[in-house]
């Protein structure tokens, strides 16, 4: 077999990035070496304790936890935190007891340079929040864009409507300043946003099948899924949910799952806008220099293979 | 999807036309319109004609044509040209299409956000509004189609009952979903005033726009160049030399090969909606930071669980598809009459 692809997951954990997280430990392609936390589905306090217990959960104590920025690239503390969309909790109101383990006392930005340039281009950091630690890395080590193997994000929405407003999506709406200097950076990145994830949905048939099989993540997820379910019901009038730290995670696990065009992307970070992602495939030439001109270039996912991403979600999960 | 009702049986939509024709500015002098119709056509007819073609001039010079419309009026404004210019270029083409009666109203001539305020600021919104209140022309029986926006919106500030008096506006501008073609992020007609562009979709009038997202879909290929090169009539062979002009411009800057038909679709927009299917949402246009200009319509896919700067307002109609194939014969027919009555008839 291969060698294994070492990933670090920042996130904030979140419904669906307990998901996520789960199918990452399930996935003998990945190696998970680490989690750093964020801010946004719930506060990073609240996303470190979840990353603490969704670890042990799976009873896999040498995964260091690694906490984050609690606060925007600009300092900012008025943050936008989902918990609406995934309970008070961030894992659907089940107040689970506090975990046992600790997280690490390097902080999130320290251990994704550090991992980076102990592996350098071997890591993948696969980004499910806002992007304040990665961006904060960028500036804080020169080294990282190329230390770092790919930064694969999940953000944005390219040529569709956001889900915070018509205008912007959630992670990088939660820092868009951050976003922007991510995307510009000359990192290999690539990014993966709603106009992919929206099209990635579990049925409520698909729960139902996870929730009669023995998988014991497939059990555990089905607890925490009621608020998730409820919310996209109610938001989206959808019957299911989308997958969008699933999908993303897979997208490492096996990237053939998606294909992607690549061009210049930049984050609008003032106005009624803010936090539109514009993504400028250089094939039409302008008169004039532009904000998008002679940037560096990233991938923009532009198909997914919903169906066998979905497929991949339920066999994953069911086999737990 | 939502088809607007037309009925050609019905007397002619009045229109005001505001526009920034750029006619003869390339060819660097000024010519008073009856030289022009003497003026040996073989020998500036491509400047002419890239000028017809690049703007809104061809636009008019159909709208002059169509039994479909009446004009009222034409209202000018800066953009492809300086409005003083726009205001001499909409007079010479009232003569060129034999309507010297049709008054020429001369608007802004700068955006909004430009606090020096000329006092030819207000007379096109003056004509804007004084055909709204004319006894002669009836109450919701007017229609405006809009280039660059300016006027518009300095009409709606001036008169809160604008938006409900006018009966339609049809907007040439915006990039719904695409790229721009200022920037990425901006389309020219609402990058040249983006406030004042926002004003006008937020008015609460009824607004039908087309984006470049459309326009940019109704081209004449080299094929249907062919085509019309191959097919009967006298003056076929010069139609053709005339846009193989066009098209070699464009083959430099969009590498496409066949020529863009921005506003002869606003103009088929206006007189066959039917051609085109819409989306209702709200509209609104950034004003600030690297994205100014761009045009975000909320498509409605989603319940909001709190207020954005999106909210509350009245949605627009946002032309979604084209049917290219019955444009392209629309524009075909238009422009073929088009150019054998004014370039051609006059000439002989």
């Amino acid at each position: 077999m291969a060698e294994r692809k070492k990933i670090i997951i920042d996130t904030d954990p979140g419904v669906d990035d307990a998901m996520a997280i789960f199918l990452a430990l399930q996935s003998p392609e990945v190696e998970v070496i680490g989690l750093t936390t964020i801010y946004g589905n719930v506060y990073t306090t609240l996303a470190t304790r979840n990353a603490l217990h969704l670890v042990i959960l799976k009873k896999l104590f040498d995964i260091p936890v690694a906490e984050g920025s609690h606060v925007t690239i600009t300092k900012g503390t008025k943050l936008r935190i989902a918990d609406f969309v995934h309970g008070t909790d961030g894992l659907g109101n089940q107040n689970f007891p506090p975990p046992k383990g600790k997280a690490i006392e390097q902080s999130a930005v320290d251990f994704l340079i550090e991992q980076t340039s102990l592996y350098p281009g071997k890591v993948t950091v696969v980004a499910l929040g806002p992007l304040t630690n990665i961006a904060l890395a960028i500036q804080a080590d020169p080294a990282f864009i190329k230390n770092v193997g790919q930064i694969l994000l999940l953000g944005g929405a390219f040529s569709v409507n956001g889900n915070v407003n018509p205008a912007a999506e959630a992670n990088i709406f939660g820092d868009p300043d951050a976003a922007d200097i991510v995307f510009t950076s000359g990192a290999d990145i690539l990014a993966i946003g709603i106009n992919i994830t929206h099209q990635v949905i579990l049925t409520d048939a698909d729960r139902d099948k996870l929730a009669e099989s023995s998988g014991k993540f497939a059990q555990y997820l089905c607890k925490i899924l009621d608020v998730y379910f409820s919310y996209h019901h109610d938001a989206y009038s959808t019957k299911g949910v989308y997958l969008h730290d699933p999908t993303t995670i897979l997208a490492a696990v096996d990237p053939s799952l998606i294909t992607y065009v690549e061009g210049v992307v930049r984050v609008q970070t003032v106005g009624i806008t803010r936090a539109l992602t514009l993504f400028y495939n250089k094939q039409k030439r302008f008169g004039e220099v532009t904000e998008w001109s002679d940037k560096p270039t990233v991938k923009v996912a532009v198909t997914v293979d919903a169906p066998a991403v979905v497929k991949l979600v339920m066999d994953r999960l069911m086999n737990s | 999807m939502e088809v607007p009702d037309i009925s050609f049986a019905k007397k002619p939509e009045k229109i005001i036309i505001d526009t920034d024709p750029a006619l003869l500015l390339d060819l660097r002098f000024s010519m008073p319109a009856l030289q022009l119709a003497i003026f040996n056509v073989s020998e500036i007819y491509v400047g002419l004609l890239f000028d017809i073609y690049a703007d809104d001039s061809m636009a008019i010079l159909m709208a002059f044509q169509s039994p479909d419309v009446e004009i009222l009026g034409l209202t000018t404004i800066f953009g492809n040209v300086t409005t003083d210019d726009a205001t001499r270029n909409a007079l010479l083409l009232c003569e060129i299409a034999g309507r010297p009666d049709v008054p020429v109203a001369e608007g802004s001539s700068e955006p909004l956000k430009v606090k020096r305020v000329g006092k030819t600021t207000y007379f096109c919104s003056d004509v804007l509004m004084g055909s709204l209140s004319s006894p002669k022309s009836e109450k919701s029986d007017l229609s405006s189609e809009v280039l660059c926006i300016t006027n518009l919106a300095l009409a709606v500030k001036r008169d809160s009952s604008f938006a409900s008096k006018v009966k339609r506006v049809v907007i040439l501008g915006g990039a719904f979903f695409a790229l721009g073609n200022v920037t990425p992020a901006a389309e020219a007609n609402i990058y040249g005033d983006p406030e004042a562009a926002d004003i006008v979709f937020t008015s609460g009038a009824n607004i039908d726009v087309v984006g470049i997202n459309i326009t940019t879909q109704v081209q004449l290929t080299d094929t249907h160049l062919d085509e019309l090169r191959r097919s009967e009539g006298k003056h076929a062979q010069l139609i053709c030399d005339m846009c193989k002009f066009y098209r070699d411009w464009h083959v430099k800057s969009d590498g496409v090969y066949g020529i863009f038909l921005h506003d002869p679709v606003s103009f088929a927009l206006l007189v066959r909606p039917d051609l085109f299917t819409f989306k209702k949402g709200v509209v609104r246009v950034e004003t600030q930071g690297i994205c100014v200009g761009h045009t975000l319509m909320d498509q409605g896919l989603k319940t909001w669980n709190s207020s954005n700067p999106w909210s509350d307002y009245s949605p627009v109609s946002v032309a979604w598809t084209v049917n290219v194939e019955q444009v392209l014969c629309f524009v075909k027919e238009n422009l073929m009459s088009l150019i054998v009555s004014v370039f051609i008839e006059q000439q002989y």
